[in-house]
């Protein structure tokens, strides 16, 4: 026995210095993920790690397409037919694939749809995130004739209504609800119903059902459509995904890009430690390591060793880093000193000291790619000089001990700027402000603060500026969120709105017509930047390193920065 | 002495509850609780759809999450709202929290609805060994190094290992982790000691143990590299002290060797301040080692309460809190007792 133990040490220690192993294409593909799911429910995904989980578990109506940059079919036959009812309703007509089935082969029905819909606007179930998410459906329409064919009634117009009406997991009737007692509540009733008022029998039923599953943990319990199957989880460890060896998606010719499973197993290994991960990936323990940190990339990109044996790749992402005005504030209240203050941000110094120089600069809230670009704008630049002048404008007077002055007041113009601690660009963005503001006499003082402190802080209004990251989306172009009125307490943290700015924000998200729809995307874009109620300083890069010997490698500015399920390694046997 | 060890642990249960009562009253009052952090994802990402932007639709969500998880009523029996008491009777989060607590149930958590106590079991499992391992392992290299060092106080081994115990109590455990990471787990250096990786696929019981011995050996080497100087030094500090007194120079007159002397007469007087650091490690063996989980990737106990007070998720961090201060509390008792055995002219009676 004495001999087991010590030969399986000295194995340990030969394979910990000897060659990476060998990668056949049935081998996993190992994933490095920062932190682990948490839940697999699929009503409670919170976080990037639950949702690429969910996706190889689950498969949605609509999926993004990475190559295309555009959602594509996957459940759905094809994206859905839109019509409009009156002047706030939209109808989509969608149809499932007639190949798309179960585990144990029973077709995925419209019944499937409508069921799932239920499960999301259910009282009693963890979907609160979802029912205000997916609360614009308010009917599943099914076609008697054609058991695959439904058309959903939503509420609002536009190009965003249809993708969000596809963006949802598909769930199987069958095992959550067999006697199909939710068939006779209607989804406006689900939605509408009084949260003091006990639920329908039939719900209470399914939400115990529901829990008992312990869908969270045991995602088995629920079988989706989707290509793999959680195989095992060691919590905060590691997470191990099987390959269905028959998948319905196997059998469509051609095979469309979002219903690709190539990896027989993928492996997500979870590393919270940035400098432990790229160790990982050196030693061939992690193969793909996605959001790779600026100095991480830089470092691995200076080694030969590594350049030879990973691939790199980088491009813009749809996270802005932005400064933001608290427009409340007396000092900050005329768009000059605001614009003045804009003079004194540096974008290309900090894309350079943060980002490798890889921001993609932008003059507002669209990517400077995109056609709705407003290109007539300048970027915005370092120019103390003008916000000197910009702020004589706005009427403030420098005094002898240097600092700034309204006639009358009290106090002259000081700052505080807020941020997140854990994130060395806020900080470095915040002391390169503080720096430039310092030599131009304006005092600002650096208020970094934890996560969730910081969101309640922003929400009260008790800053000057922040910095912080806005998520963007190639797909929607619904600014309402943290600019229309309507929001001022919650999304809308600079308490900016202008009557004009709040007219284009609901009329951009309904606009069919792409000509008019460019116009009241620039006309806002000009706008904002007059206003500057915030201030785009650049699009954050995302980076990903992967082993060189992974084919298929489909690098995207969405997360998780590349197409998971399309890597795959070569089908002949070679050493790395 | 029973009704000392009686009232001493009964003394030790009540400020542990009352520790734990005043973590779960304050983190209640935080800002940032779960149902502000389900507006906040979705709000970033974009994810509220075109029918819920406005601040009121946030309102409903907030106040949904809220209720499903009970936060909805008072946090204790009396609350100040308004210039007024309000008395609410048992219905308050904090009766039914203790009521729970006191039936063996610690709550589930906020994040995936897991009972709080088998999410602790699942961490402990390798915190418990690690730490534990660790310690043990300190406590003996201590031991062994205390004694060489008082014994040959002036040599060039004693002055370069006493340099390198004072250098290693100045260095951060992260910055030591970390140095060791990129030395021994690094193809760059030497790439001799796993630091994440897979268990062998389809592994047995057997390989598993030594898939995990390996993983362990970073992770053991930075702790006891860290413990080890607070254990050391001190002791050599006694015993130096204790070579100094009357009986050690009556033993040594009477021709027994230094080693000796130090080992049998000066040892046992000098360990009573070791005993108390090495049970002041016991807290650590629940909240475990946050830097050496996070830096290993190892899913222990002190992730596990990181992560959760990140998220806000209280039953998590309460009960973390609650094992913890009982860990201390038991670890100052176990001192205690460990001294009365060591000195008897400590013992209560005497």
């Amino acid at each position: 026995m004495k001999y087991f133990w010590l030969g399986s040490l000295l194995s340990l220690l030969v394979s910990a210095c000897s060659a990476p192993p060998v990668k056949q294409a049935s081998s996993p593909v190992t994933i490095r993920w920062s932190r682990d799911p948490g839940t697999l429910d699929p009503l409670a995904l919170s976080n990037p790690s639950a949702l690429d989980a969910a996706n190889l578990l689950h498969v949605a109506l609509l999926s993004i397409d990475y190559q295309a940059n555009a959602y594509a079919p996957a459940l759905a036959q094809a994206l859905p037919q839109i019509r409009s009812l009156g002047d706030s309703l939209t109808a989509l007509d969608y149809e499932l694939r007639s190949a798309a089935s179960w585990d144990d082969g029973q077709p995925v029905l419209a019944t499937d749809v409508d069921f799932t819909l239920k499960l999301l606007n259910c009282p009693g179930l963890p979907n609160e995130a979802n029912r205000a998410q997916y609360g614009f459906i308010q009917e599943v329409r099914l076609d008697p004739a054609n058991p695959r064919r439904f058309t959903l009634i939503c509420r609002g117009r536009g190009e965003d209504i249809t993708i969000a009406s596809g963006d949802f997991p598909v769930l199987p009737e069958s095992v959550l609800d067999p006697a199909h007692t939710l068939r006779y509540l209607s989804l406006a009733k689900l939605q509408a119903w009084p949260a003091t008022q006990a639920p329908a029998p039939a719900v209470a039923a399914l939400v115990q059902r529901y829990q008992q599953a312990n869908l969270a943990r045991e995602p088995s319990h629920l079988p989706g459509c989707g290509p793999y199957r959680l195989a095992a989880w060691e919590t905060n460890h590691q997470l191990r995904f099987q390959r269905k060896t028959k998948w319905w998606a196997d059998k469509l010719r051609p095979a469309p890009q979002v219903l690709q499973a190539r990896p027989q197993e993928l492996v997500f290994t979870v590393l919270p430690d940035d400098a432990a991960a790229a160790l990982a990936l050196r030693r061939h323990e992690v193969d793909v390591y996605p959001q790779v940190p600026a100095r991480i990339f830089q470092q691995l990109q200076a080694s030969t060793k590594a350049q030879a044996e990973f691939a790199f790749y980088s491009q813009p992402s749809y996270d802005i880093l932005t400064a933001g005005f608290n427009t409340r504030r007396p000092a900050l209240r005329d768009k000059r000193t605001r614009q003045a203050l804009s003079y004194l941000f540096d974008p290309a110094g900090l894309s350079a000291a943060t980002q490798l120089g890889q921001g993609r600069r932008t003059v507002g809230l669209l990517p400077p790619g995109s056609p709705f670009y407003n290109d007539s704008l300048p970027l915005p630049t370092l120019a103390p000089d003008r916000a000197v002048a910009l702020l004589r404008q706005a009427g403030w007077q420098r005094r002898a001990d240097g600092h700034w002055w309204q006639p009358g007041a009290t106090s002259p113009l000081a700052l505080n700027v807020r941020y997140r601690t854990e994130e060395a660009t806020f900080a470095t963005t915040a002391l390169q402000f503080q720096t430039a503001a310092a030599r131009v006499g304006i005092a600002v003082t650096l208020l970094p603060a934890e996560s969730s402190a910081l969101t309640n802080l922003l929400q009260t209004g008790d800053f000057d500026v922040y910095i912080r990251l806005i998520k963007g989306s190639p797909f929607s172009f619904n600014f309402a969120t943290f600019l229309h009125s309507s929001t001022i307490g919650s999304g809308n943290i600079t308490g900016f709105s202008t009557p004009l700015t709040d007219r284009l924000l609901l009329a951009i998200p309904t606009e069919g017509d792409a000509r008019r729809k460019r116009l009241l995307l620039r006309r806002l874009q000009a706008v904002l930047r007059d206003e500057m109620p915030l201030l785009p300083l650049f699009y954050l890069p995302t980076r990903l390193v992967v082993n060189r010997r992974l084919q298929h490698v489909i690098p995207s500015g969405l997360k998780p920065g590349y197409a998971l399920t399309a890597l795959s390694w070569p089908a002949a046997a070679n050493s790395n | 002495m029973w009704r000392w060890l009686f009232g001493r642990l009964a003394r030790a249960a009540g400020f542990a509850w009352l520790i734990t009562s005043l973590v779960f009253i304050v983190s209640r009052q935080l800002p940032g609780g779960p149902d502000q952090l389900a507006v906040a994802d979705l709000s970033e990402s974009g994810r509220l759809g075109a029918a819920a932007q406005a601040a009121g639709s946030q309102q409903v969500v907030r106040l949904a999450v809220r209720r499903r998880l009970g936060l909805e009523l008072p946090v204790f029996y009396v609350t100040r709202a308004g210039g007024q008491w309000q008395w609410h009777g048992t219905a308050n989060q904090y009766h039914h929290w203790a009521v729970a607590v006191l039936h063996g149930d610690l709550g589930r958590s906020y994040r995936d609805g897991q009972p709080v106590g088998t999410l602790l079991r699942e961490a402990l499992r390798f915190t418990l060994p690690l730490a534990a391992s660790a310690a043990g392992l300190a406590a003996g290299l201590a031991l062994g190094l205390g004694l060489y060092l008082a014994r040959r106080p002036g040599s060039v081994g004693a002055r370069l290992l006493g340099g390198l115990l004072n250098g290693l109590q100045v260095t951060p455990l992260f910055l030591l982790a970390l140095g060791l990471l990129l030395l021994l787990a690094n193809p760059e250096f030497l790439n001799l000691l796993p630091a994440a990786g897979q268990a062998p696929a389809a592994s047995s019981g057997g390989h598993l143990v030594v898939y995990w011995l390996g993983r362990a050996a970073l992770p053991l080497l930075s702790l006891v590299l860290t413990v080890l100087p607070e254990l050391t030094l001190p002791l050599v500090a006694n015993l130096r002290h204790e070579a100094t007194t009357g009986y050690a120079t009556t033993a040594r007159a009477k021709g027994l060797p230094v080693g000796q002397m130090l080992r049998r007469h000066a040892l046992p007087n000098a360990l009573l301040p070791l005993l108390t650091t090495l049970t002041d490690l016991l807290p650590a063996l629940v909240a475990g080692t946050v830097v050496v989980e996070v830096l290993f990737a190892l899913p222990g106990s002190g992730r596990l309460l990181a992560e959760a007070a990140a998220a806000h998720d209280y039953p998590l961090v309460v009960a973390g809190v609650l094992l913890t201060a009982l860990a201390r509390l038991l670890g100052l008792l176990l001192a205690d007792m460990l001294n009365f055995l060591i000195d008897p002219r400590l013992r209560p009676s005497a």
